[in-house]
């Protein structure tokens, strides 16, 4: 699913954040990514959604040479992937019912059909009753359950999560973490997580990367 | 408020652009109608060695010969009947060229008056040309140096136009980066991303399209407000009202449309 070949990244050209970063993550796998702060765990992530270009090295996504990607086939690669953000990312001129939608409209389906899949959404991460609020009138905790909900709308090969409860109460999280295990447990969608904390008692197997001064390790 | 300001931003320049539009196409017609109507009364005066032919002389300096009248010699005959002899009469009608009146289906300026004197010049069968350069129409070419001006003016409001509404297309951008950005994150297409930016521009268009609309229907009701009664009896200040709208609504969205489709085609090209 993701195959990392002596990938190298960096902000600056002299100053590399990721160095011969290799590893595999496979289909259906959960996985998590740590490491210490401004470690690049988040600029690694970057990269999976072409964000940020590779230096040297090859990345594969779901078959696509993300190194060597043009524009139109880096659109069709993020219609693949459900994104998650730390800072949730939602437009708050539009309600949260819409923003659960903007995947499935991208993806090209109905209003009627996007406006179903966002009600049964909301209805999965319990928030049917602020369906027409804007995400900035809702907590926290709640903005990232609609972050979550509009990453699994168009049924995505993978999830890709950069500290979805790095700013979350514990009771918060929990619901978080619950419905990305649900994803991948159920919908066998291979989610990849990163994270500064990896939560206790998840109750699914999992894989664990970490980066430390740049070299990718495999933890367990 | 200042959702308000940003479309005034987009609206007035617009507005604008548009009754200068509007000013030009009124110029035009009025001129247009005037040059018939001058036209009609304006004609050149030949004299050649052997009959001439409409057929011969379909077109001179581009303009096409609506009319070939022939001047009877009968009257200058009629005149020396009474001096000469009935031979002489009949030998002078036989030697005297031929008059013509060439009525012309478009009013010339000075300059194709020139360069149709000149061609039929080069014509041998030609002997004599009369083009009443001196009852040329100076009111016909005041206004064509009024349009001239009103043209220059169209296209100078046009640039400016152009250069607003770009540059308020692009404070759109700016104020919507975030939500681009979140779009394009999800796979969206620039158009997709700008789609709102796309709705703020056709609806500034729409408002402007119907102003401009407004004061062209009610200028067109109340003419005896704007132009004397006395000129309205020299020319046509009639307003074809539908073919106005027709062409407000079409520049009034094509700006729009090519202004902010140059915008959205430079944000491409400098964020891919």
């Amino acid at each position: 699913m993701i195959e990392a070949k002596n990938i190298y990244l960096a902000y600056d050209e002299n100053k590399f954040i990721i160095k011969k970063g290799s590893f595999t993550i496979k289909e259906k796998e959960f996985v998590f990514i740590g490491g210490t702060s401004g470690s690049g765990k988040s600029t690694l992530l970057k990269s999976f959604y072409g964000d940020i270009p590779l230096k040297h090295g090859s990345l594969i996504i779901d078959g696509k040479q993300v190194n060597s990607i043009v524009n139109k086939e880096l659109r069709s690669l993020r219609k693949d992937i459900g994104i998650i953000f730390q800072d949730y990312k939602l437009i708050n001129e539009i309600s949260i019912e819409e923003n659960i939608m903007i995947p499935l409209k991208i993806n090209g389906y109905s209003n009627e059909i996007s406006r179903n899949q966002a009600l049964k959404l909301l209805s999965h991460v319990k928030l049917s009753h602020r369906k027409g609020f804007k995400p900035n009138e809702l907590s926290g905790g709640e903005q990232q359950r609609v972050a979550v909900a509009r990453a699994l709308a168009h049924n995505p090969k993978i999830i890709i999560a950069d500290e979805p409860t790095g700013n979350l109460d514990d009771s918060s999280a929990q619901i978080v973490w619950n419905l990305l295990k649900g994803a991948n447990e159920q919908l066998g969608i291979t989610v990849v997580v990163v994270t500064h904390r990896v939560p206790k008692n998840l109750g699914i197997r999992f894989k664990q990367l970490s980066i430390e001064d740049g070299i990718i390790y495999e933890v367990s | 408020m200042k959702s308000l300001r940003n479309h005034l931003a987009f609206i007035i320049p617009l507005i604008s652009m548009l009754l200068t539009f509007v000013i030009y196409l009124f110029t035009n017609n009025v001129i247009n109608d005037y040059k018939t109507s001058i036209s009609k009364d304006y004609s050149i005066v030949i004299v050649t060695h052997t009959p001439l032919f409409k057929e011969k002389l379909a077109t001179i300096s581009g303009i096409s010969v609506k009319r070939i009248i022939s001047l009877k010699k009968d009257k200058i005959l009629k005149k020396l009947k009474k001096d000469l002899s009935k031979t002489s009469i009949s030998l002078l009608k036989s030697k005297l060229p031929f008059f013509y009146k060439i009525q012309l289906s478009d009013f010339p300026t000075s300059s194709q008056l020139k360069s149709i004197e000149k061609e039929l010049k080069r014509n041998k069968n030609i002997k004599n040309i009369e083009i009443f350069s001196k009852n040329h129409n100076h009111i016909y070419l005041l206004l064509v140096i009024l349009n001239k001006i009103v043209v220059i003016l169209f296209i100078i409001i046009l640039l400016f136009t152009v250069i607003i509404i770009s540059k308020q297309v692009k404070i759109w951008f700016y104020e919507n980066s975030s939500q681009i950005t979140i779009l394009k994150l999800h796979g969206a297409s620039v158009l997709y991303s700008g789609s709102k930016i796309i709705r703020q521009a056709l609806f500034s268009s729409t408002i402007s399209f119907i102003l401009v609309s407004a004061i062209v229907f009610f200028i067109s009701m109340n003419m005896n407000l704007f132009i004397p009664l006395e000129l309205q009896g020299i020319i046509n200040t009639k307003i074809n009202l539908s073919s106005q709208i027709i062409n407000i609504f079409l520049l009034s969205y094509g700006i729009s449309f090519i202004t902010v489709m140059s915008v959205l085609i430079t944000y491409k090209i400098e964020n891919d």
